[in-house]
């Protein structure tokens, strides 16, 4: 109980900062454009694999950590790809009003001819808080919203739109796998399909 | 085109709306009108609703009575605006065809790159290329 009051107490004090950071550099759809656009290389992993692999991931490796870096990750490190933060209501998938301005840059970004056409991957990840198994669910339904809120109130057409959670499976930073850095919306170009 | 003007002036009386000849909106952009506009409504009466489903949106319909008649009546506008937005999306490739042609000879199509090349070749490119452009929200 203590330490889900924690974490709420975390992640406002994160919003908070996040927003002190977003005053001076407010995220923008160029921004969003511009480290997505360019696919290059063809890239055969699907979103059904990838998530396939974070489930084998705690099959694997029990544990209350993940040992590191999923096997296909390499595959994707290089492509190109942009992190996002957006928050949601605590343990739900629920976009918090104040993200609806991000995910309505994404869609902006994607109704560019600079992005369409091309297939991106959402991918949810939480931070180490929690049970991995519990992380992994809440991130794919958080995932599967954020596609969702695209592919209905945004109007992207969604077969181009692969939702996939990896909990925290794939930390952004595994030397401090509490931190609220981990927590992110990924979007992943996976070029033309 | 009558539609088309109405839009425009219906526009422009909203306070929070964007650069005077801004005449469609992105996302974004609509985002920040109603969150001003509908804010309180969607706290009132939309709590639980999610962007997912167009949750946000079908409340708001569904309680249009309850709802501040300015949250009802942007709610129009920024709806038709984008769709002018996303309509001039579509129709803008067709309209730059001729300018595509002239000053873009040779440039590979998709990924942005004939769009690239017309919006440097503004200054040359006909004034309705340059419309549909704007109006798509490429700038």
């Amino acid at each position: 109980m203590n330490k889900i009051f924690l974490a709420g107490v975390s992640a406002a004090f994160l919003a908070v900062s996040a927003s002190g950071v977003f005053a001076q550099t407010k995220l923008s759809r160029n921004e969003i454009i511009n480290s997505l656009q360019g696919a290059q290389q063809e890239v055969d992993v699907s979103a059904d694999e990838l998530q396939k692999a974070a489930f084998e991931n705690i099959q694997k490796y029990p544990g209350a950590n993940s040992p590191g870096n999923l096997p296909l990750w390499d595959k994707l490190a290089s492509l190109r790809q942009f992190n996002v933060e957006i928050t949601f209501d605590l343990n739900s998938a629920r976009i918090r009003p104040e993200s609806y301005e991000t995910v309505g840059l994404i869609a902006d970004a994607l109704h560019t001819p600079y992005l369409q056409g091309q297939t991106f991957f959402i991918v949810g990840h939480t931070d180490a808080t929690g049970t991995r198994e519990y992380n992994l669910e809440l991130s794919i339904k958080r995932a599967k919203s954020v596609r969702e809120a695209l592919v209905t109130t945004f109007q992207v057409p969604g077969e181009y739109l692969k939702a996939v959670g990896l909990g925290e499976e794939q930390l952004r930073d595994p030397s401090k796998p509490d931190s609220g850095i981990n927590r992110r919306v990924q979007l992943i170009n996976v070029g033309y399909r | 085109m009558r539609r088309f003007i109405f839009a425009f002036t219906t526009g422009v009386l909203l306070v929070t709306a964007p650069a005077a000849f801004a005449q469609t909106v992105g996302f974004a952009e609509a985002i920040k009108i109603l969150s001003a506009s509908c804010g309180q409504d969607i706290e009132k009466y939309c709590k639980s609703a999610t962007l997912a489903n167009n949750g946000i949106g079908k409340c708001l319909q569904e309680n249009q009575a309850k709802v501040s008649q300015k949250c009802n009546a942007d709610r129009a506008v920024v709806a038709s605006l984008i769709q002018e937005r996303l309509a001039a999306q579509a129709a803008a490739p067709k309209i730059c065809d001729r300018d595509a042609a002239q000053y873009c000879k040779g440039v590979k199509q998709g990924a942005g790159h004939i769009l690239r090349c017309l919006l440097k070749a503004q200054p040359s490119v006909s004034a309705k290329c340059n419309t549909a452009i704007d109006l798509a929200g490429y700038r």
